[in-house]
């Protein structure tokens, strides 16, 4: 089993006690999002997922993080993006959320970015119905858009079943 | 609440629980001096700390028991009034003490009348004290006085020791808060994962220097496991405990006489699961009292003691605690059970003939099943037997029974000795494995060519297995599992046989990889909803399997409890005892017999032909001070001069006569329509006793009489009707097209979907609960997720208390039985009239369906 807690989350979600402004951006596809330091407990590459034969679709299994059995939710999916097989070796961030332990996959995890709250703009109006949902709020930053991510309703699956 | 405060409930909570115990079997032995002494010194703690504590009211009713209890240490006799006096004020202490932990003090209240019960005993015993007892004692219960001498310690052994471990106990033991102990119990839960993980890579190895020590490690976590498991085990005694009073409450309501022995009360079993088993074992003990033992005078009759005697015995065996509770009485009728069985269709004439009495036995687990003649506030409700096995199924266990006619009957209960830690097969399909818990694998089948096969009859897998035809699906397609680019030549090959209850049935799998003793762990919250798992958990390996869940299978299989839940509500149209109605049998014209249910016809006239008018093509007549239109049953049906006979049906407000040539009978029957009619006014054809007759259909006549003016009022409330049988649809859509409803029928949930699909605008729903093609209290859910928001009504044969509640449980808005007619049409409006006023308010008519 590859469990691989990335030196960087350690060091980062010690440090981000203080920042509450400190963000993570994420990477799926071409699309970039804001997720709070404060609520990565781990990164980690999955080892094998086992699927969960009738779930949810965006669900793709449960995985062994380090003897915890957690839910492993595609980021891809859950926004509906070409899916692309994961599998073990696949990054994710561990989440819990409404009591349950989460892993979420996503394609790349990278800077640590602070955010301060003159960056935020309003929500762009023509976003699909589908997506918009994923977002709570939209920053721009170094002159791109960030959106920050949804946490609870990227786990949210009670109107998926 | 004060800790001190809660101390005292929780320890008073046990004395008093096992001085009630002692009483009674003191009642019993009232030499056993032993025995008071202890109950005396329980009573005695609770008083001197209620002192303590500023607890009057508790105070003084424990000092009125004390000095009665004192005066049989004195030596005075236990008559049963004195022991009776004693329960008695030992149940208004528990009342106290629940009350004072409900709400952290003592409430207002007086207990003169029960002081001054004690007094007046007191009084007698001290006066009359060397007074022979006049009345024989109503019940014998002792502890332990087994027929057989070695099954069990006589209760002069077991009472004192107990008193003495309590004792000797007390110096030892420490409370500890339950949730330490569960936390305990998950940190080793981890620790054995964690090992069987480490033995797994290791195993793969040569490196001495690391086995030894793994080795030891690896035996110590078992140790520790062990000594985890055994603290939160109880012994069986504390479910024990409350029986002889139970016994002894029982064989006075029913005047009889009933010797309670129990052995193996020190078995010790989890804690939680104690609980569990409280509920099932109390009944079935109940049901041994009421239906088991025979009367004294009966006893008699047939060479048996008077006294009858009720055994509960617990013991341990391959990792299972079997209790069994067995009685010398009557044992069970087993054709009175064949009888009801037939009656309730659940099973048929020929097949019941090829059965062994165990499985006839049986029956008594389907809901709804009680054979007790008169319902007895003990038992005979028919609601239990169900419950004992679903509550012992739950937890992973099952029910055997054994009966013989004229010497009694044994309840086997078998129980897992935790729910924490299962054995479990491990099971593969199509390169995924599962974790089947073992509890209810029977047995695992080679499929490969041999004598065992695989058949489709009808469409569905069958399995022949000796004698046994078993249904069988295959879990791969069960579960919906991708199928993999090449199947392995032994996808499928082996058969894991499962019960559930009295369902066997099997699954194929791959293979069986392993037994392995599994950590059982809850589903997390978003996939808690999959019925065919229930939980994960980790395998040595590290990889996380899924845990079937048999149940889950069983219904995935479609093997709804379907034939033993049919019982009363079950399918109407088809053939079992709820169907019965009563029919009137009449002739109308010529061809065949017509008949048609008593309760579509409000009333039976004879009517003299010079009161029947013509007029606009119609025939009238007076009724009730009313003109009433009257239509022929049958075209060529005339007035005859004289009487005649009318039936007047009234499916509304506006009665109309239908004119028969005459009754044949009235009879209870059962109707299965054979062929659908296509003639005007004839639902069907059917037989009844043999012969072919027609039923009416009084739909066809209401429209009739309302035609045209109906068509150009457009009706505006909109109901919609679920019911597979063509009957029920076509007599309550008559019933409600005459009072002014529009009603869309539909046979099945699909049909009643693809109305919902093609316009949602509905004022009500009525469905029947039954429905071949998904239960009707689910469809109701579905029908609102498909955008009907009209209250559901649910329809049955007969709205039991069951039916409401479940129909309040799926948010319909209340039940109904299909006979019900003014009721039904009182809900209806109600619904309806919510409709108007907001959806909220309809709760109000489940209230009225309740």
């Amino acid at each position: 089993m590859s469990v691989e807690p990335s030196r960087i989350a350690r060091e980062m979600s010690h440090g981000a006690a203080g920042a509450l402004d400190g963000y993570f951006s994420i990477k799926v596809a071409d699309d970039l999002f804001g997720l709070p330091v404060t609520r990565v407990q781990t990164i980690f590459r999955i080892g094998s997922i086992t699927r969960a034969p009738g779930g949810p679709r965006d669900i793709v299994g449960l995985v062994n993080l380090r003897g915890k059995i957690v839910t492993a939710v595609s980021l891809r999916r859950r926004l509906g993006l070409a899916r692309e097989e994961e599998g073990p070796g696949s990054l994710a961030i561990g989440i819990e959320q409404g009591g349950e332990a989460f892993a979420l996959l996503v394609d790349e995890i990278g800077d640590v970015l602070s955010l301060a709250p003159d960056s935020a703009i309003t929500p762009p109006p023509h976003i699909a119905r589908g997506r918009a949902k994923f977002a709570v709020a939209y920053h721009r930053i170094n002159g791109r858009i960030l959106p920050l991510l949804n946490i609870e309703a990227v786990f949210d699956f009670s109107g998926d079943r | 609440m004060d800790e001190m405060l809660q101390e005292f409930l929780t320890e008073s909570a046990e004395q008093i629980e096992a001085a009630s115990a002692q009483i009674v079997a003191f009642e019993r032995h009232p030499e056993d001096e032993s025995l008071i002494a202890s109950i005396f010194r329980l009573v005695h703690t609770i008083k001197g700390t209620c002192g303590f504590l500023g607890l009057a009211r508790l105070q003084r009713l424990t000092h009125a028991a004390e000095s009665l209890i004192g005066a049989l240490r004195e030596g005075a006799k236990a008559t049963p009034e004195v022991v009776s006096a004693i329960l008695a004020a030992v149940d208004r202490i528990k009342a106290l003490l629940a009350e004072l932990e409900e709400t952290g003090q003592e409430g207002d209240g007086d207990d003169s009348d029960m002081t001054d019960l004690l007094e007046v005993q007191v009084a007698r015993c001290k006066g009359r004290g060397g007074e022979e007892s006049h009345v024989a004692p109503v019940i014998v219960a002792e502890t332990a006085r087994p027929p057989i001498a070695a099954e069990a310690q006589p209760a002069r052994h077991a009472a004192p020791s107990q008193g003495e471990s309590a004792q000797g106990k007390r110096a030892e033991t420490i409370r500890i808060n339950l949730n330490t102990l569960e936390r305990i119990m998950q940190l080793v839960s981890e620790l054995v994962l964690t090992r069987n993980q480490l033995l797994e890579i290791t195993r793969h190895r040569e490196d001495d220097t690391i086995k030894p020590p793994l080795q030891r490690l690896s035996a110590m976590t078992s140790d520790l496991q062990d000594a985890v498991m055994r603290a939160r085990m109880q012994p069986v005694e504390r479910v024990f405990a409350n029986l002889p009073r139970m016994i002894r409450d029982l064989a006075t309501d029913l005047n009889k006489k009933i010797n309670l022995v129990t052995a193996g009360g020190d078995t010790e079993l989890d804690r939680q699961l104690i609980e569990l088993i409280r509920d099932p074992l109390t009944h079935l003990v109940r049901n041994c009292a009421d239906h088991g033992i025979e009367s004294p005078d009966e006893r008699v009759s047939l060479g048996k003691p008077t006294a009858g005697t009720i055994r509960v015995a617990a013991s341990h065996e391959a990792g299972q605690i079997t209790i069994e509770i067995s009685d010398d009485g009557r044992g069970l009728n087993l054709a009175r059970i064949k009888d009801k069985a037939l009656k309730l269709g659940l099973t048929t004439e020929p097949q019941i003939e090829r059965m062994t009495d165990e499985e006839i036995c049986r029956f008594i687990f389907a809901p709804g099943f009680s054979t007790a003649e008169q319902v007895t506030n003990v038992s005979g409700r028919g609601v239990g037997m169900d419950v004992v096995r679903e509550n012992i199924q739950a937890i992973g266990g099952s029910v055997a029974l054994t009966s013989s006619p004229g010497k009694g009957s044994c309840f086997a209960l078998k129980i897992p000795l935790t729910l924490a830690i299962a054995p479990a097969l491990i099971v593969e399909a199509n390169g995924q494995r599962f974790a089947l818990p073992q509890h209810s694998v029977v047995e695992a089948v080679g499929l490969d060519g041999g004598e065992h096969r695989i058949e489709i009859v009808q469409g569905s897998k069958i399995l022949q297995l000796r004698e046994a035809v078993l249904p069988i699906g295959d879990l791969a397609e069960l579960l919906e599992l991708d199928r993999p680019p090449q199947p392995s030549d032994a996808a499928g090959q082996l058969a894991v046989i499962m019960r559930v209850g009295a369902h066997a049935f099997g699954i194929t799998v791959d293979a069986v990889i392993d037994v392995q003793e599994i950590v059982v762990k809850p589903m997390g919250g978003s996939l808690q909803h999959l019925a065919a798992f229930s939980g994960h958990t980790i395998l040595g390996d590290g990889t996380v399997v899924l845990i079937l869940d048999p149940n889950g299978l069983r219904e995935a299989l479609g093997l709804e409890q379907a034939r033993e839940a049919a019982a009363a509500q079950a399918e109407a149209a088809r053939g079992t005892e709820a169907d019965k109605m009563r029919l009137i049998y009449f002739r109308a014209g010529a061809g065949v017999d017509k008949v048609l249910p008593l309760s579509n016809v409000a009333r039976i006239e004879s009517v003299p032909s010079d009161r029947i008018e013509r007029a606009n093509g119609l025939m009238l007549t007076r009724h009730q001070g009313r003109l009433m239109p009257i239509v022929a049953a049958a075209p060529d049906v005339m007035v005859k001069d004289g009487d005649n006979t009318i039936f007047v049906i009234s499916p509304g407000s506006e009665p109309f006569g239908l004119l028969v040539d005459g009754i044949l009978d009235i009879v209870d029957d059962k109707l299965d329509i054979e062929i659908m009619g296509d003639a005007p006014g004839v639902v069907g054809v059917t037989h009844l006793n043999g012969k072919v007759i027609e039923l009416v259909d009084i739909a066809y006549f209401v429209e009739m009489l309302r035609g045209p003016e109906a068509d150009g009022t457009k009706c505006e409330r909109r109901l919609l009707l679920v019911d597979d049988a063509a009957f029920f649809r076509d007599m309550l859509s008559a019933t409600l097209l005459a009072s002014g409803y529009e009603v869309v029928k539909a046979a099945s949930a699909a049909q009643a979907l693809a109305q919902v699909a093609r316009n949602p605008r509905f004022d009500a729903v009525l469905i029947d609960v039954d429905l071949p093609d998904g239960a009707g209290y689910e469809l109701a859910a579905r029908l609102r997720g498909a955008g009907a928001r009209a209250p559901a009504l649910a329809l049955a044969p007969f709205a039991s208390r069951e039916i409401v509640r479940a129909a309040a449980a799926a948010g319909m808005a209340g039940a109904v039985g299909k006979f019900q007619r003014n009721h039904l049409l009182g809900l209806i409006r109600a619904c309806v009239g919510a409709g108007d006023d907001g959806r909220e308010s309809f709760a109000l008519a489940s209230g009225a369906a309740a």
